[in-house]
């Protein structure tokens, strides 16, 4: 009943706000607002202070029942305040494998003179709550748990407070598409496949061979000394240079090789051997039928390569109404 | 921060468990709390609360839980029980207060996660309110908002998630909050309407020993009285005061006499007869405060007043129908000199002439031989007051301690005595004379607090005089006091005792400076008392007719709060508000914001890193129907930020560009901003 409730409201929020683009500033037509179980509490209390004020003709006993009163209305406003101009961001989730969590990165900006406490956010069932203290910013990790392999999306999410008194919770839905690629589970008994029977890790170790390979789209969780700073600077999108060593002679990491296992087993495998590639620091390339992903490294080249693993077999689904 | 605690935080909050500190904070909140309760309830229920806190802490710090819930259930049975034997009902102030109490008390034994807290903070609350809800004391208002404060501190300290704000910083926000709330507060307690009076009856505790004159009055009473600074009421005349020998505060009358104490008659309720004014009428107001008794003061006669269940018994005592339980006003008028037309009835004269010559003997005796040599009444009169004044009486606070008859042992023995002695002995004389002739209490006097224009009656002030039948004039009031001192009547007590008498007080008139800071100090109590404790429905009229509104009335007060409170609010809003506004200050830079913030509407918001120039080179790029206007605005910024020298176009000259500046919406796709 009570969810059912929620789940009306969410939806109503979502057709009355629509799709919000991230990063987002918290505005006051957002915010929502209702006592807690202690408000309502209060709020009889407060009742009873006044009849007993009017009751026993009491000034002084008025005097404080309104005080009361007001503190609870200030504090309201403090409530509501906690959330409005807060500006939100998320930053691209990390590795997220199958059964395991995807941890979806907050980032809670508050460019105010005021602290903003106990924020929490609220997203699929998972939250996380921090503090923001005046004029920073802090990143709320949210590790939202991704059961299946595929892609995990997440339509809504809420930021809500109860901050100071636990009297009022007030909450706010932001209806932004964040969208996490959900890896297999990272799982096999077969060994990393070799080029041409010789190891061929120990020629990568060595960074003095690496040589400019061109710009690749820029991926969050790029080291920043590869960034591209010329081109961005000459107003062209954020870009990464991509190196590639002289002497690594590519290795393919191949759907093929693994005749007679089951598709999610081969999945898993792959995935395995591509972790296991990239902390061995080797040049690979993952080809899955109908794809392949041209040999290279780093953590952009991963997350290419894990991302084709976990939509692999899965046609783009449609958006689903993601419930915080 | 964990979020395994915040997994199921609708409730999880609510059910942390709570830690010692959090524990001794609201133990100490409590304790303040019940301070102001203090002499008001039975000390068993004060230890019951402190033995139940101090176990619950003593566990709390070596890590222990609550005690068992059978133990719990079995001493909150008891202390309830024990409640009930004790006031035989939970309705009512003082059982209600103490239920309280009890419940918080025993909910501290009981605390284990922070909804135990909530319950006892709002204990707490509710505890405030009912320690002022039959006080009058600026004090304890004071004091109590200072509890409130503190716990309001506490309770921030207990909701917040770790880290906890530091205690100065939770004490600074919870005092921030104070003051945001003050004028709210203001403006619900002055325009919120009062009623006349209570929504249902207040039971009355009634076990406050009464203060001041009592109905009886015995050889010493009055001295003792007297050795007390306590102000008894105080007085404002609406116009010029009376001369000092008509400032009489009329109390209790007594007729009957046992030898040794004055009482009251048992039954005065026969309707007073009718008095006709001699002199000019006066028109004040007695602020009194409590004496727990059913009379009221007012100045010698009274003819009018505005207590609607307050009524004059037949010997001109204005009595209420409940005992003075709180602080009132009375309001009436007075005649200073009047005279009675009707005869007086047998029933009275019987009462009042009545004589007991076994306890009195040698007064009888002197009675008989001054009325043979004065048959009319008032030679008679005037002959007894002139022995008061001829003879070597004393007028003393300390007299001999007298055994026996007393009036023949003052009279002819002891010689010394307070206005007590000297109304009895003449009294007595009086009656002895076939004179009817009865005792009146009161007050006589008072100080004039220049600084406020009103009169102080102490219990210092208490005084007893005597009232005697003239045929064809009526009562006529006598007070033997002034025979023997008549500085009493003009300059109070302190100017008719020698040097050495133990009044009350006395020191400070020698200090003249002392004096008037306690002047001062009392016209702030009557100003607190005016404004604050009386503060009602008329003074609301009043407030209406202050502010020019025409036919002032409930709905238009109503109308009125209405008012106040959304203005209130807005500025509410508006200042809790401004605090999070983070709009630059510099107008040029607000300007550049607006800019970008329209750019942004139509889906080409400014990058973090770029500058302005940059951005416009983007936003031609992106939007080639937008880029020369852009471009220009923000060469323009540019150079209003950056160039030494002086440019061709005003700060505020770009401000107005800026919003003369509407960018139209993109063609292309819908952007997703814009959708809804």
């Amino acid at each position: 009943m009570r969810r059912a409730l929620a789940d009306r409201l969410r939806a109503w929020a979502a057709r009355r706000h629509g799709r919000d683009s991230l990063p987002i500033k918290i505005n006051r037509r957002r915010i929502y607002i209702l006592p807690t179980r202690f408000g309502i509490m209060l709020a009889f209390l407060l009742v009873a202070m006044l009849v007993a004020g009017l009751n026993y003709n009491s000034n002084l006993g008025l005097a404080f029942g309104f005080l009361m009163a007001s503190i609870a209305l200030v504090t309201m406003h403090h409530c509501n305040r906690n959330l409005l101009g807060l500006q939100v961001d998320v930053t691209a989730e990390v590795d997220a494998f199958a059964g395991g969590e995807a941890s979806f990165e907050f980032v809670l900006k508050n460019d105010s003179n005021v602290d903003r406490r106990d924020v929490e956010i609220r997203c699929l069932g998972a939250d996380g709550i921090r503090s923001v203290a005046a004029r920073s910013s802090e990143s709320v990790p949210v590790a939202v748990p991704v059961p299946q392999r595929g892609i995990i999306r997440i339509a809504q999410f809420e930021l809500r407070t109860r901050y100071p008194f636990g009297w009022f919770h007030a909450w706010t839905y932001i209806q932004g598409s964040l969208a996490a690629y959900v890896a297999p589970l990272p799982r096999g008994a077969r060994t990393l496949p070799s080029v041409a029977g010789s190891g061929s890790s120990h020629r990568s170790e060595a960074r003095g061979d690496e040589d400019f390979a061109g710009l690749r789209a820029y991926e969050p969780g790029v080291p920043l000394k590869h960034m591209a700073w010329k081109v961005l600077a000459r107003g062209g999108e954020a870009a990464v240079r991509s190196y590639t060593g002289l002497a690594a002679l590519p290795e393919w990491l191949e759907w093929s090789a693994l005749e007679g296992e089951n598709t999610e087993t081969r999945l898993s495998q792959l995935c395995l051997w591509v972790l296991e590639s990239e902390s061995a620091h080797r040049i690979y390339g993952l080809r899955l039928p109908g794809k392949e992903i041209a040999p290279g490294r780093g953590a952009a080249h991963r997350f290419a390569c894990l991302r084709a693993l976990a939509v692999f077999g899965i046609a783009e689904p449609p958006r689903t109404a993601g419930t915080p | 921060m964990n979020s395994k605690t915040g997994v199921n935080s609708r409730t999880g909050v609510n059910s942390r468990a709570v830690t010692y500190d959090q524990l001794a904070g609201i133990s100490a909140c409590f304790g303040l709390a019940l301070l102001a309760h203090l002499g008001s309830l039975p000390a068993w229920v004060f230890g019951a609360a402190a033995v139940s806190g101090g176990i619950r802490l003593a566990r709390a710090r070596r890590g222990r839980p609550a005690p068992p819930r059978g133990v719990r259930l079995l001493v909150a049975a008891l202390a309830v029980a024990l409640l009930y034997l004790q006031f035989r009902t939970f309705n009512g102030l003082s059982a209600g207060t103490a239920l309280l109490v009890l419940v918080a008390g025993l909910k501290l034994l009981e605390t284990e996660t922070q909804r135990d807290i909530y319950i006892i903070t709002l204990c707490i609350y509710f505890l405030s309110v009912a320690a002022l809800l039959e006080s009058t004391s600026f004090w304890l208002l004071a004091y109590l908002t200072g509890v409130c404060w503190l716990t309001t501190a506490t309770l921030l300290r207990l909701t917040s998630t770790r880290p906890l704000p530091d205690w100065r910083s939770s004490l600074r926000y919870a005092g921030r909050l104070l003051g945001q709330a003050l004028p709210l507060t203001l403006a619900l307690w002055i325009l919120f309407p009062r009623f006349a009076g209570p929504l249902w009856h207040i039971p009355d505790d009634g076990h406050v020993a009464g203060s001041g004159l009592s109905d009886s009055m015995n050889p010493g009473d009055i001295d003792q009285l007297v050795l007390s600074d306590e102000v008894a009421f105080r007085v404002h005349f609406a116009a010029a005061a009376p001369p000092p020998q008509e400032r009489y505060w009329r109390g209790p009358v007594l007729h009957n006499f046992d030898g040794r104490t004055w009482r009251r008659a048992s039954s005065m309720t026969q309707r007073p007869p009718p008095l006709q004014p001699l002199g000019p009428a006066y028109e004040y107001t007695v602020s009194l405060e409590p004496h727990q008794h059913r009379w009221l003061f007012a100045l010698d006669w009274p003819s009018r007043w505005n207590l609607p269940d307050a009524g004059l018994s037949g010997d001109y005592t204005l009595l209420q129908r409940d005992p003075v339980s709180r602080p009132i006003d009375l309001t009436a008028t007075s005649y200073t000199r009047v005279q009675e037309t009707e005869p007086l009835s047998n029933r009275l004269r019987r009462l009042d002439t009545q004589t007991m010559p076994i306890h009195y003997p040698r007064t009888m005796q002197l009675a008989q031989t001054l009325r043979s040599a004065h048959p009319d009444d008032a030679d008679y009169i005037r002959a007894v007051l002139a022995l008061f004044a001829q003879q070597p009486y004393y007028y003393t606070l300390t007299p001999p301690r007298l055994t026996g008859s007393t009036v023949d042992g003052f009279l002819f023995d002891t010689k010394r005595g307070f206005c007590e002695h000297y109304a009895s002995a003449f009294a007595v004389l009086m009656r002895a004379a076939g004179i009817p002739a009865r005792v009146v209490t009161g007050y006589q006097g008072g100080t004039f607090n220049r600084f406020a224009d009103y009169w102080i009656v102490r219990q210092s002030d208490a005084h007893a005089w005597d009232e005697v039948w003239i045929d064809g004039r009526g009562w006529l009031r006598v007070d033997p006091t002034t025979a023997i001192a008549p500085e009493r009547i003009e300059r109070g007590a302190d100017g008719a005792l020698s040097a050495d008498e133990p009044l009350a007080g006395r020191w400070q008139y020698r200090l003249r400076w002392f004096a008037d800071a306690r002047l001062r100090l009392d016209a702030l109590k009557q100003l607190w008392r005016e404004r604050i404790l009386f503060f009602d429905q008329q003074s609301q009229q009043k407030l209406l007719e202050w502010l020019h509104i025409p036919e002032p009335d409930g709905q238009k007060l109503v109308l009125l709060l209405g008012a106040a409170l959304t203005l209130v609010l807005c500025w509410l809003t508006w200042t809790v508000r401004r605090e999070v506004d983070s709009a630059p200050k510099d107008a040029l830079l607000r300007a550049y914001a607006r800019l970008c913030a329209k750019l942004a509407a139509v889906g080409v918001p400014r990058r973090l890193h770029e500058g302005a120039e940059d951005y416009a080179d983007r936003v031609g790029r992106d939007r080639p129907d937008l880029g020369p206007a852009v471009s220009a605005l923000c060469r323009h910024y540019s150079r209003l930020r950056y160039a030494a020298a002086p440019t061709r176009i005003t700060v505020t000259q770009f401000d107005a560009a800026v919003r003369a500046f509407r960018p139209a919406l993109k063609r292309r796709d819908s952007p997703a901003s814009a959708g809804s």
